[in-house]
Order: structure tokens, then sequence, then C-alpha cells
């Protein structure tokens, strides 16, 4: 009898779904489509209600998950097929390659340190985070291996300066490069580890449950919502949380991007885009962005008291253990909560300042407010791959995008497939701890599945 | 010391990391000439399978008892040394583990000679410690499959089945005559748009109880004692008069919440016409019954009173100075508001609000509440409704700010959304299990991120309103993953501790009791005679039980005073005024020294770090000692506020540090030469910006 679990998606739900499975003595596959596992947490800088450093909390169980005997992580791998015989799930996953051998890289870096290309690195965009073709997701990367993007082994990268020049040889074709920088400086470390010939992979396994752990997104703000596209100070509060990150590409400072000199008049506007016509906005309550903006303000006052925070909002969701004295903490710290409804946005062309128009809704007065950098908090969404995943495992979504529990109160965390089990963002907006719960109870319901 | 020590050193390249800056062979050189080595080797990659085969080689051949690996950093490397360590033969305990890549060759790059010698340092105080490391092992603790769950609300009877699903059994008390909690009182529960009977739900999770054969319900009932630790617990249960014990080996935390009677507020308790959101409930229960929709006429029970016009008023009680968002409240007045239209949909409701948290899909109903003609009216955080009673009515005065206008209302019912706290008892089972609760009357968890359904101490679970305010769904899911946190050990027969554990040698012990009140794990317990005595399963190693005795008898494995001591002996052996001794504790700190590796910050390379597991083993004589020698500073580095990984280590370790400042002090050193920084894993600047500074005031 095949006695294994599969869980998809290795942010902290995930993770914390494979521990408690494999401590129960259970084998789990673990599988992120991403280079790494750890999902939106690794990204964080502090976290609310507490402001315990994300990262801090967050590695020493992505290296339990490692070094655990019982769990197998499977990163850049996505599922593509999922069959159910005799009530148990034969799975076809590919694992694209990294374009680096996981047994030989070290994270030494020596590649990284090579490579001439820097692109933007998408989660940072506006705010300045970039990485080479080469790298390593994020320092505590787990596996700690580097990838090489593959845009620049499909010869993408020519024009942007990658080393491979002209070569006109498909690199599958190849089992040593004499001209990539990145094999040449492994090389020279004397590890072989980079092999751009590397193919993708076919796995298949048996399973007899499966948690779904995908988690969410940022919304992007939609186009030039409150001057997001147009203004270079206009950055969302993914991207203001990176800002704050000592491990973020400012190195913690709160700079904003059009002249990197430190915001000193920083306002959040909350609910941004909240019922604007479909595709513009986030049609529903999201719950954790007040608790974001609560953390990003006392963040960025501890950081320099004398920074002048303000915070747009209309209703205040502070629902949780220790979020109202968080909330509190925030106006003690001199945050000013304004309710209000802004409704425009003009950039000042010498200063590259921002001139808000808003309704105060206390008063109905239209007034203005100028800051140096403002942020979007514009509401979390489903993750964009679910379609697929959903298809691939022939679970429901809702209309909005997330997975669908079969019945939230009678049957929590089940979906219409007996066997395949939610947890954490994959069925809506939620914070940490409520997607570790549902990740342990996720986990009972998976290995207690015969 | 034993004369058979035996060292091996094992010295990484890691490539170029290491060798690009570090004289590699000059320091394995060195390393030969240190007392006790037997060995000593450069890898290219000391991690490959080739060198460790290779290592494994060399310990057998030399006969090595004591393994010192330097190269990168223990908290990624450190469990593959110790399997090879163990795979070769030597006991993974007897491994030391020195960081000169993330302390050393990344962060001194231009600095090759002054990099080799520190290197050489590092290496030596590695050495010096392993000559004096004792095996050690992991420590088992059998478990039984026996669970005993407190409370039978919806979250209890949930944990209670999916423990005893796997054949394990569970013991429900319930303080009540009957299971259910809340549930028993309330109409129907609705969530995200989805809406059902509490009767229809409680009656089907009952009759799953009552058919299990694993679970075991004792109602009425109550906990006089409980008696032990996981794995045995004794618990005295008293159930109508008689007593009765249970031997148990986990135990969960369901005892749930209750509304706070808001006695004398808008003559709550005086006037039958004001009520609260549960008392609702149960009107519209029985209300509800025998009628479909449409115009029931409503009464106030027990009265003729019609009612027509209703007023609620939320965050009563909530949101203020002492008490949080009550998070079931506003869906509670938009749920029930809804109710009462469909009773009768004639009934003017006004609904009073400061914030109204709808969350996702409950922005729907709210929109069918005011397609169904509910008004809501939002007054200012500090300006609650006035209530007077004016011949015989009830009448409010509200401020609505978004109308910027006062509205006088009279009403027929008053409906006070109120906050909740702990049941009662919570202060009783707080005493039985050496647990902690706030402010609020609600459990403490173990860490309010990713330990939330756990206390601190092995084998006590928890879930449900017990610990805050939750809805339905999230009660359930609370419930379940208890289950699986109890489970764990239950499954496995046997809880397992790393074998980093105190140890107390009672020789000196004066029963002052201070391990047992200290201690964050419930792991140390005193016998009738007040001896203390660890229970080695429980212990975490966190150390912080050692640095406080005051008979200095508690030590432990792997970090004893000897051990330490001897480090810091050996890094002040020569220009100990040129030197920072660094205490860093093994999980944030070490983290923000890796991470100013990992950017390569670049910063003076006077420190000679030694690492802790948690800040709170650093002792005061520890500190003492390097002042002794006269050291140029010393440092105590743990963990950022609040996060620590033993709780509360942090804050031990801040209160150690200025008593040691008034220690030095008194013996003629200069107190400002002991610092503290608390980092975070991912503050590398913080951390090197701390070595400049101390650097540039003391050297
Ligand atoms: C700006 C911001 C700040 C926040 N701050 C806080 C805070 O301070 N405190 C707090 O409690 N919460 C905070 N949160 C919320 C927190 O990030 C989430 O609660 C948490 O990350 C959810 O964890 P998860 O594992 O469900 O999802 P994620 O962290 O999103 O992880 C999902 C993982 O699944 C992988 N994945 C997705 N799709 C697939 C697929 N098809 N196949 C394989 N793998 C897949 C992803 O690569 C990812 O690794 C914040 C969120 C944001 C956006
Ligand atoms: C008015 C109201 C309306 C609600 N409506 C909704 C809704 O529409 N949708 C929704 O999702 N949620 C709703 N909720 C929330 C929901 O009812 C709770 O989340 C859930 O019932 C809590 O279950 P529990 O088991 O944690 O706690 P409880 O139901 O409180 O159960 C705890 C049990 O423990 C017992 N106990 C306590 N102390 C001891 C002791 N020392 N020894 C032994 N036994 C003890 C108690 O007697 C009780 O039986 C509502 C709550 C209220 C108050
Ligand atoms: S070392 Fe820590 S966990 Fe162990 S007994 Fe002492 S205080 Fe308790
Ligand atoms: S702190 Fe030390 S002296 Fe006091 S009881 Fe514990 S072991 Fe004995």
């Amino acid at each position: 009898m095949n006695d294994s679990i599969l869980v998809i998606g290795g942010g902290i739900a995930g993770i914390n779904c494979a521990l408690n499975a494999a401590k129960y003595g259970t084998k789990v596959y673990l599988v992120d489509d991403t280079a790494s596992i750890g999902g939106m947490m690794a990204r964080l800088d502090k976290t609310f209600p507490t402001n315990d450093c994300s990262i801090c909390i967050e590695a020493p169980q992505m290296f339990d998950v490692d070094n655990h005997e019982n769990i197998e992580i499977l990163t850049n791998t996505e599922v593509r097929k999922v069959k159910k015989v005799n009530g148990k799930f034969k799975v076809k996953l590919m694992k694209r390659a990294k374009y680096v051998d996981e047994e030989k890289c070290t994270g030494c870096g020596a590649c990284v340190e090579a490579c001439p290309v820097s692109i933007p690195d998408e989660m940072d965009g506006k705010v300045g985070g970039v990485r080479k073709l080469v790298s390593m997701p994020f320092p505590q990367a787990v596996p700690n291996v580097v990838s090489v993007d593959p845009q620049c082994r499909h010869g993408e990268m020519r024009k942007d300066g990658a080393c491979i020049g002209d070569c006109v040889v498909d690199c599958s074709q190849c089992r040593e490069c004499p001209i990539a920088l990145c094999v040449k400086a492994c090389e020279k470390e004397g590890k072989k580890a980079i092999t751009l010939w590397q193919a993708n992979k076919n796995l298949n396994f048996e399973v007899k449950s499966i948690v779904v752990a995908t988690g969410i997104t940022n919304a992007k703000p939609a186009g030039d919502l409150l001057g997001y596209d147009v203004y270079e100070n206009v950055i969302t509060n993914v991207q203001f949380e990176r800002l704050m990150n000592a491990g973020g590409p400012t190195a913690g400072e709160v700079i904003r991007p059009s002249d990197k000199k430190h915001a000193k008049k920083i306002a959040w506007i909350q609910c941004a885009g909240r019922g604007l016509a479909e595709g513009r906005g986030v049609p529903y309550c999201s719950k954790i962005c007040c608790m974001i903006a609560a953390k990003q303000t006392i963040i960025t006052k501890e950081h320099d008291p004398s920074v002048e925070t303000t915070i747009f909002y209309n209703d205040l969701k502070a629902y949780g253990k220790g979020f109202w004295g968080f909330y509190q903490k925030a106006v003690d710290n001199g945050v000013r909560y304004v309710r209000a409804r802004p409704y425009e946005v003009f950039e000042e062309p010498e200063s590259k300042n921002l001139t808000l128009q808003y309704e105060d809704l206390e008063t109905g007065e239209l007034l203005k407010k100028e800051v140096e950098l403002l942020v979007l908090s514009t509401g979390i969404i489903p993750n964009t791959r679910n379609k697929k995943l959903a298809k691939a495992l022939k679970i429901e979504l809702d209309h909005l995008g997330f997975f669908k529990e079969k019945d939230p109160l009678i049957s929590p965390l089940e979906t219409n497939v007996d066997g395949i089990y939610l947890c954490g963002g994959s069925m809506g907006p939620i914070d940490i701890a409520e997607s570790v719960v549902q990740a342990c109870a996720a986990a009972m319901k998976a290995v207690l599945r015969n | 010391m034993s004369k058979d020590v035996r060292v091996g050193v094992f010295v990484c390249d890691c490539g170029t990391n290491i060798a690009g800056v570090v004289n590699v062979p000059e320091v394995v050189e060195y390393a030969k000439t240190l007392d006790y080595v037997v060995v000593a080797d450069e890898g290219k990659w000391s991690c490959s399978v080739d060198y460790l085969t290779k290592l494994q080689g060399l310990i057998k051949e030399h006969d090595v008892n004591r393994v010192v690996v330097a190269s990168c950093t223990p908290r990624t490397h450190e469990p593959l040394f110790k399997r090879a360590t163990k795979d070769a033969g030597v006991n993974p305990y007897l491994l030391e583990f020195v960081s000169i890549r993330e302390q050393v060759s990344w962060v001194h790059m231009k600095e090759p000679e002054i990099a080799t010698e520190k290197a050489k340092d590092l290496i030596k105080m590695g050495v010096a410690k392993a000559t004096l490391l004792e095996e050690g092992q992991e420590i088992k603790l059998p478990v039984k499959t026996d669970c005993m769950v407190i409370g039978g609300g919806i979250a209890g009877m949930n944990a209670a089945l999916h423990i005893a699903d796997q054949g394990f059994n569970a013991f429900i008390v319930e303080k009540e005559p009957q299971l259910g909690g809340l549930l028993n009182h309330i109409c129907f529960i609705s969530h995200d748009n989805h809406k059902i009977q509490s009767a229809e739900i409680l009656k089907k999770k009952i009759d799953e109880i009552e058919a299990h054969p694993n679970v075991k319900v004792y109602t009425s009932a109550q906990i006089e004692e409980v008696d032990g630790y996981i794995g045995n617990y004794t618990v005295t249960l008293s159930t109508n008069g008689t007593n009765r014990k249970l031997d148990i080996s986990t135990i969960i935390v369901a005892t749930g919440m209750k509304e706070i009677e808001p006695e004398g507020q808008f003559e709550y308790g005086n006037d039958s016409r004001v009520v609260t959101q549960l008392q609702l409930e149960k009107l519209i229960g029985a209300w509800n019954a025998g009628h479909e929709t449409g115009n029931v006429e409503l009464h106030i029970p027990n009265t003729n009173l019609p009612i027509k016009d209703v007023a609620v008023i939320n965050c009563v009680n909530s949101k203020n100075e002492s008490r949080g968002c009550c998070h079931v409240g506003c869906h509670n007045s938009v749920k029930n508001a809804i109710a009462l239209k469909t009773l009768n949909k004639d009934i003017r409701i006004h609904i009073l609000y400061r914030d109204l948290s709808m969350i996702k899909e409950e922005g729907k109903a709210l929109e069918e509440a005011k397609r169904l003609g509910v008004k809501f009216l939002r007054f200012p955080d500090d300006q609650y409704p006035e209530m007077k009673k004016e011949n015989g009515n009830l009448k409010l005065k509200v401020y609505d700010i978004l109308l910027g206008k006062e509205f006088e209302i009279t009403t027929d019912l008053l409906v006070l959304t109120t906050g909740f706290t702990g049941n009662d008892g919570v202060d009783e089972i707080k005493g039985h299990l050496k647990v902690s609760t706030n402010s609020e009357g609600f459990f403490q968890e173990s860490h309010v991120k990713l330990g939330p359904l756990e206390f601190p101490a092995d084998g006590i679970a928890l879930c449900g309103c017990a610990k805050t305010p939750t809805s339905f769904k999230e009660s359930c899911e609370e419930g379940i993953g208890a289950a699986m946190r109890a489970s764990i050990p239950m499954k496995n027969g046997y809880i397992e501790a790393d074998g980093i554990v105190a140890d107390i040698d009672l020789e000196d012990c004066n029963q002052c009791g201070l391990c047992f009140e200290r201690c964050p794990y419930n792991a140390i317990q005193v016998d009738d005679d007040k001896q203390p005595e660890v229970v080695k399963a429980l212990c975490k190693g966190c150390g912080l039980c050692s640095a406080d005795c005051p008979k200095e008898c508690i030590s432990i494995v792997h970090y004893t005073d000897e051990q330490i001591i001897a480090q810091v002996e050996a890094a002040l052996a020569e220009n100990s005024e040129e030197k920072i001794i660094g205490f860093v504790c093994h999980w944030c700190a070490l983290g923000g020294v890796d991470m100013a590796g990992v950017s390569r910050l670049q910063y003076p390379p006077n420190a000679r770090l030694i690492r802790v597991m948690c800040s709170a083993r650093v002792s005061i004589k520890m500190i003492q000692r390097a002042f002794d020698l006269g050291v140029a500073g010393v440092l105590v580095a743990g963990c950022e506020f609040p996060t620590c990984h033993y709780i509360s280590g942090n804050y031990a370790a801040e209160t150690r540090v200025r008593r040691a400042k008034r220690k030095l002090a008194k013996k003629g050193y200069d107190p400002d030469k002991l610092w503290n920084v608390w980092c975070s894993a991912a503050d590398g600047p913080k951390f090197a910006n701390t070595m400049r500074e101390m650097v540039k005031q003391f050297l």
C-alpha cells in the first residue's frame, strides 16, 4: 500500500503541512513551481501583529523540511496530470530544468558574480530589485542552489548582453560550454554544476492524498490606477515590504524610486481599486491589508520617527488576536489614520512628489495631501496558476478564482474530489497563523485517509 | 580531560570562497600544532560526497574521537557533518563547527593575512571546546495513545473525532450537562454566504461522537487535579460528586469563550428590551419555530410589547484599551439583522457601528442587508451612542460621521454586540497545566504566528475560541489541527529531544526552585522535597536555567560552562586587548552574522564569535571571564524582540546583561564595554555596523 502524500505549494502553509505529516511518519512530496520553497513569507520583512522577523521564523522551518527524511522537496516542478485509480492518485509532474545540477551546486555564488546581465527582479520591480540571469532566489533559499534563467538558456537575452554572444548551437546539443561565463566560473571552483544542456524531467508517483497550498498573490494595480503606471513614486504594499526589508534591494532603506532619496512623507491608500469595474480592482475585502499597512508604518517609524506616515482608509480590519493592540501601537507611534476616499493622484513635475485628492469621510470636505511616496494596498487575489492546477486535479474554483471547498461548514478544507484537501491562501486572503492552523488540519485529513 | 582525546580538524576551501582569501594550507599546518590534534586536512569541497568519504576514512585511520569542521555555517551544514561524523562511528555530539566563510573570508575579503590569523584563532577556539565535548544522545520519552480534550464545543468535538479516527482514545471533559458549547444557543451559523442551522450541525456531530467507540464523554465534569507531563498525566475528574482518575498522554484545551455581560451599560440587566447578540440568537430561534417567513409579529418575550424598531450597537466592550476586536460581531449583527428582516420584512433596523469588518464574500451579506432596508450609522470611536428612557421608550442619540449629523432613534429592542472573554474556569486550567493566558482571559499559544495550536510545553494543544474569538469554520479547523499536533507523539509512541539538554548536579543545589520557575517549557519538575529534576525529553536546551542557577549546578550538554569558557580563553590567549568576544545565539544573531557574510559586508576582523543556542545561555561568569582576560569588548547578541526561538530567552538575556554591567562596574571594569544587540536573521547590516561601532569606540 502506498502511504505517501503530495503537498502542492511550498509557502508557510505547505511547509507546515509537510512537516506535520512527515513528523507523523508519512512520506511527503513537497512540490513548488518556483526555485525555492518559502512562498510569500520569504519576501516579507516583519510580520504583524508581533513584528517577528519573517525569515527568522520561517528559515528554521525550511531547514527542518530540508533535513527531514520523510520529505522530498521538488522545486521548479509543476503538477501536470492527476488520475485517480482505486482511490489513489497517480500523479505526473514535470521538473523544469534549472540548468544546474542540484546535487553539485553548493550555492557559493561564483557564477552569479560572473554573470554579466542584471534584470529587474519581478517582485521588487519598481523599487529597484535586480537579479542576475543566474541567481539564487534569496539567500536562505531551500534548496540552496542557483538556477539559470530559461530565457538566457534559450538565447533570448543576447541583445541584453548575455555572454553566449552569437553562439548558434542549442545548448541541449553540448555537454560542455567554452563560452558561458557561469559555466566557466563554476568549473574554476571545481564544481561543474552548471549544466546548460539539462532537460526537463518527468516524474511519476502514486499518493493517497493531495493537499493544495498554492497561496496568494498581491493584486497589481490596474494600469494607471491612482497613478501607479504613470508616476515613479507610486508603489504597491509588496514593493514597500521589500523596501523595508534589510535583506531587500535597498538593504532596508526606505528610499523612493525617482531619486533614491529617503522618503520623509509617505501615505498608504487602503482598498486601492476596491469596487472598480471588473478587472480593475479587487471586489472584496482582503482582510489583511489593514494590518500590513499598520505594520509598514510602525516599522517605518522605527527606522526613522521623523517620517510622516498617513493611512487613508475606510473600515479598519483588526479582526485577529492582538490586531487591535497593533493598530493602537501604530496610532501611538504617531501614524495618522484618515477615513477618506482618495479619488485622484497628480505628480508634481519638479519634485516628483504626489498630490493626493481625497474626500474626508468624516467631514465631507475635499482635501489635498502632498507626499513623497505613495503606497497602494491593492488587496490579495488568487494565484494565477490556480486555473491550470484545478484542471489537472479536477477540483473546482470559486467565481473569484480561489479553490473551492465542498462545504466549508460541514467539511472544511475538503474539495469535491475525495482525498484532495486545501489550506492557506489557496482558499482566500489569510494571515500566517491561520495558514498554519489550516495546514495542520489539512495534514491531519491527508494522513488519515487510507 | 581524558588523556585519549584525539582531535581531527577539517578545513574547507569552499572552492575559492574560503581559499581565495584565507591561506588554508597555512591554517591546516597551524591546526596540526594545537594540543590533542592528531590530524588536520584541507578539503576543496568538504560537503561533497567525495570529501566526506575521505573525512570518514581519516577519522578511522587516526582514531579521531573529536571532530572540528571549519567551513561555511552550522546553520545550514551542521546536520550534514553530524551525519557524516556519526557514520564514521563517532558520536555526533563530539563535532564542533567553526565558521570561517561567513565569519572570515566573506567579510574580510581585502585582508587575507588578517583573515588567515582570524581563521586560526577560531579553529583554536573550536579545538579548545572540542577537547571538552562529551557524548550526547537523543532522548526518548514514551507516549501512549490516550488524549483528554477539555471542552466539548465544536472545536473540542472535532479534535476528539480526529483523535479517535486514528484508533486512539479521546476523553472529552465537558463542564456542562451537554456537549456543543455556544452552538446550543445559536440559531444558525453563516459563513461566506453559506448558512446552516446550528441544531443540525450539532446533532450530526453529537451522533458521530456517541457512535464512536473510541470517544468517551464526561459531562458535568470538573478537573480537580492534573499531575505529570506528556506521556504520563494523571487527571482527577469529578463528575456529579464522584471522583475518578484518568491516565492520559496528551491534552487538548478547547474551553471556548463567553460573552461579557454588559452589566449596567445601556440599561442591560435592568430592562428586558436590552439583549446581547447571543440572547437575540435564542429569540430568533424561538420566533423561527413554526413560522417560515414574511410578517411574523414579534414581541419582547413574556410581554406583549411589539417589536417594530430594532437598534444594534456594535463593538460594546470591544476595541478599547483593554480588549480587541471580537471578530464575529460585525458578521453576527448583519446575519441577525437579515434574520429579523426575514421574519418580518417591515421591521426597521439600525446597526450602529464603528468599522464594518466584513470579509471577502461576507460583503454580499452586507449588500443583502442594505437591500432589505437595514440602515447603517457609523459613530466615532470615542463617542458611543447614548441611551435614555423617555416615557418608557428606549431612545438612542447617535452621531453619524458619514452624514455628519446627530440622529435620535427610538427602539423597541436594543441588541448589544458585546465582546468576549475566556470561559469560566480558565484560571483553574491555567494553574493545573502551568500555561499562561492574556489579559483578555484567553490562553496564550506558544508562538503567535508559527505555533498557533499549542502551548510551549510539549503535549498540550490549544484550539478554538479558548485562544481568541474565532468563527465556526475556524474553530472546526483549529480542532482538527490541534488533533494533528497532539497525535504526532501518540502516533510515534514517543517524543524525542535533541541531546542538547540540561543536567542538574544536585550536590550544590539549595532547592531555591528558580530553575523550576524559569523554564519556559515546564521541563523542570520538583518533587515533594523541592528537589529539581530535568525531564530531558521536554528540555529544549536553551540554557536559561543554567545561566540563572545561583549555585551553578546546571550544565547544558554541548554548551557547558567549561566548554564556553575554554573558547573565551583560547580566543583571548594572545592580544586580548584587540579582540571582541561575541556570544551569538544560533537562530537570529548567527543568522544576521551569516547574512552579513552572504552580502559580503566588510567589517573589522576583531570579533571572535561563540555560538550558544539562546542568548539566555550566556552567564555573567562567562562575560566576566572575558573581562578578566583583558578583552576589548563583549557583545551578547540574540534575536530581535519579540522573536525568540525559546519564547523569551532574549528578554532574560537582556535583564542578565544589565545585571552583568552592575557586577562588572563593582569589579572595576568598564561596564560600557559590554554591549548587546538584538538582530534579525535578515539584518546583516545591523551586525556589521555593531562590529564597526564597537571597534571604533574601544580600539
Ligand atoms: C505585502 C504582504 C505583507 C504581508 N504581511 C503579513 C504579516 O505581517 N503577517 C501575516 O500574518 N501575514 C502577512 N501576509 C500574508 C502572508 O503572506 C500569507 O498569509 C502567507 O504567505 C500565506 O501562506 P501560503 O503558504 O498559503 O501561501 P504563499 O506564501 O503564497 O505560498 C504559496 C507557494 O505555492 C507555490 N505555488 C503556487 N502555485 C503553485 C502551483 N500551481 N504549483 C506548485 N507550486 C505553486 C508558490 O510558488 C509559493 O511558494 C502578507 C502578505 C502580503 C502580500
Ligand atoms: C452570538 C454568536 C453568534 C455566532 N455566529 C456565528 C456565525 O454565524 N458564523 C460563524 O462562523 N461563527 C459564529 N459564531 C462563532 C462560533 O459560534 C464559535 O466559533 C464556535 O462555536 C466556538 O466553538 P468552541 O468549541 O471553540 O467554543 P465553545 O462553543 O465555547 O465551547 C467550549 C466548551 O468548553 C466547555 N468548557 C469551558 N470551560 C471548561 C472547563 N474548565 N472544563 C470543561 N469544559 C469546559 C464549555 O462548557 C463549552 O461547552 C458565533 C458566536 C456567537 C457568540
Ligand atoms: S535548558 Fe531551557 S528548556 Fe532545558 S530545562 Fe533549562 S530552561 Fe528548561
Ligand atoms: S536554580 Fe539551581 S540551585 Fe536553584 S533549584 Fe534549580 S538547580 Fe537548584
